[in-house]
């Protein structure tokens, strides 16, 4: 192939990712993807391919002198394969991904990311270094209490308190508010009284994501809210042993559709 | 693919290549510089003469020069070519992809919040190791046994007395040297070449865009497959998923795995981090077999390497790494994390 011709077609394949990256750090649609240490990297990355990109179009007919002993047979530019084939192979799938993306995981895959999976105290390991120590004096001091006298909480202190004993004896009992997604439950659910309550912990992007779930008991037939919307629900906090694991159920008390909160996952910090 | 299948596979595809493409920009950019601006010789220069030491060496000098593992075979070919000994020819090629700034940096970010400073020194530490290993065996080893026949005699062609002409210590004036000519070396080059350097920066741009896309397209294969893998749609991933927490088939499973993406040193740690149910055995052993060999290294060996000698390579590579992930997980489950 020409070899200005080369450089244009792995010139646009250079921008199409650049416009790309550019574009979901523009938009802020990048919050859904990366955690905040890897969106200003996203950002340096995109502004860094438009620059090479530019400036290898522009100078694409521009004759260039590597400097080197040209006497063997080497190649400062000829690819693995056909530039129309790697054009084709770099900008197709990011073309479509942009294109289907809904920037979430659908129920399946949640599922498959722990939505549903019983939590074991191996499982709440990851956690211990990121949340402080909870004591009960901790608790009041570090909470806030609603006007009508629950305190609040965060999905994570709950599911870390359903693989640590110790933090399970404080909390049991205890009248909380916390906020999440809410889904329909799937397993152990005779009487259609129950529901889900997710968030999403990520640590580095979204691939690598997974779901930190409580259960929530209405005691009769839960109200209408949206499905996978967000809420806030109050109630008193217990772990029963059911099917042979401990579970983190909330007795609702309250439950309230909320605004999406800026930060939907949570993050590594 | 189902409607719900496109949208997981669409989020997970972006975000691992949102996470990894600013890196393999940073080790192509770097790579391409090195490929325009470095004299060949200049790695000879860091060795030194004793064979066992210059292996050690060999598998540090990624430090210095870091390349990933598409780059470093072409920069062998011609290092070889230009008399660099085969065992730290060798040693570098296996060890620079790992041991260099770029993929630990990459390492410690993609692991941050999951034992970053274990899995980066372990990585950087068994990549060093394996590659000084084998650097070591092939110092022992005839060279027709080694390298392809051709590099073969062209070396003894180039060792033979009438062939050294200024053009073997003359690399990098710029001249057009396909006409054949001999130089006096006393001249200024800057001078004498008034656009030299804004043409070699072009050119360093063009390795590096090109190194870039190379890279790039086995990345977005890997990163597809990943995809597919993390969200359940491809098939196998089940029995993939069955496989993650056993100490003895998970890391053989990811280094299968680490062979057939070819990814990249420089963004494989993001693939690595998002396997969160494998042992952190099976995760080092893709992080150091990965950079080692997998299905294009295999067709860029073959530029250097007898098909014998690869197939060897391959087999002991894998062999050697996989007994040190399962040793290295049930370590990790007894003293550091019980």
């Amino acid at each position: 192939m020409n070899p200005t011709l080369r450089r244009i077609l792995f010139s646009l394949a250079v921008l199409l990712w650049a416009a790309c990256i550019l574009y979901f750090y523009n938009s802020g649609r990048i919050v859904k993807y990366l955690v905040p240490d890897f969106r200003p990297i996203a950002l340096a990355g995109g502004l860094g391919l438009a620059v090479l990109g530019l400036f290898n179009l522009i100078t694409a007919r521009q004759h260039a002198d590597c400097g080197h002993d040209h006497a063997h047979d080497h190649d400062h530019e000829g690819g693995d394969m056909n530039p129309l084939v790697s054009l084709l192979l770099m900008s197709l799938p990011i073309a479509l991904s942009m294109a289907w993306t809904k920037d979430q995981f659908s129920q399946s895959t949640l599922a498959r990311k722990g939505l549903y999976a019983d939590v074991q105290p191996s499982d709440t390991a990851f956690l211990a270094n990121i949340l402080p120590p909870l004591t009960l004096e901790e608790i009041e001091k570090s909470h806030r209490k609603t006007s009508d006298g629950y305190l609040e909480f965060s999905l994570m202190e709950i599911f870390f308190a359903t693989g640590d004993r110790e933090t399970q004896g404080i909390l049991d009992g205890m009248k909380i508010e916390t906020e999440g997604r809410i889904v329909p439950e799937r397993d152990n659910n005779p009487d259609g009284t129950r529901m889900r309550l997710y968030r999403m912990f990520m640590t580095c992007c979204v691939a690598d994501s997974r779901a930190i779930p409580i259960i929530l008991e209405f005691g009769a037939e839960p109200p209408l809210l949206p499905e996978n919307g967000w809420v806030k629900i109050a109630g008193t906090l217990t772990f029963p042993e059911e099917n042979g694991s401990l579970k983190a159920v909330l007795k609702v008390d309250r439950a309230t559709a909320a605004e999406v909160p800026e930060e939907e996952k949570f993050m590594r910090r | 693919m189902n409607p719900d299948a496109r949208q997981d596979f669409a989020l997970a595809f972006l975000s691992i290549l949102f996470e990894g493409a600013p890196f393999i920009l940073l080790g192509t950019l770097i790579s391409g510089f090195i490929d325009i601006y470095l004299p060949a010789g200049a790695m000879d220069r860091f060795l030194p003469k004793n064979k066992t030491f210059a292996v050690l060496t060999a598998g540090l000098l990624g430090a210095v020069f870091p390349v990933c593992e598409c780059a470093v075979v072409p920069v062998i070919r011609r290092l070889v070519g230009k008399g660099l000994p085969m065992s730290c020819a060798l040693t570098y090629m296996l060890a620079a992809p790992i041991v260099n700034p770029i993929t630990a940096l990459s390492t410690w970010k993609a692991f941050q919040g999951q034992a970053p400073w274990m899995m980066t020194g372990g990585r950087m530490l068994l990549g060093y190791l394996v590659a000084v290993g084998v650097g070591l065996i092939v110092a022992r080893l005839p060279l027709r046994m080694v390298l392809r026949k051709n590099l073969v005699n062209s070396l003894e062609k180039n060792k033979s007395p009438e062939s050294h002409t200024a053009h073997d210590t003359h690399t990098c004036c710029g001249h057009d040297h396909d006409h054949d000519h001999d130089h006096d070396h006393d001249h200024d080059h800057d001078n004498h070449h008034p656009h030299e350097k804004e043409n070699r920066l072009v050119a360093a741009m063009r390795s590096a865009q090109k190194d870039f896309v190379d890279v790039g397209v086995y990345f977005t294969i890997g990163v597809a497959i990943t995809a597919l893998f993390n969200t359940g749609i491809a098939p196998g991933a089940e029995w993939l998923d069955s496989l993650a927490g056993n100490p003895v088939a998970a890391p053989a499973a990811l280094m299968a795995l680490a062979f057939i993406l070819s990814l990249c040193s420089t963004s494989d740690a993001f693939i690595a981090a998002t396997l969160a149910k494998f042992t952190w055995g099976a995760k080092l052993a893709f992080l150091v077999l990965g950079p080692m060999l997998d299905v294009k290294l295999i067709f860029l060996y073959q530029t250097v390497l007898t098909r014998k000698f690869i197939l060897a390579l391959s087999v002991s590579i894998f062999l050697v790494i996989w007994i040190v992930a399962i040793a290295w997980e049930s370590w990790i489950g007894k003293v550091v994390m019980p």
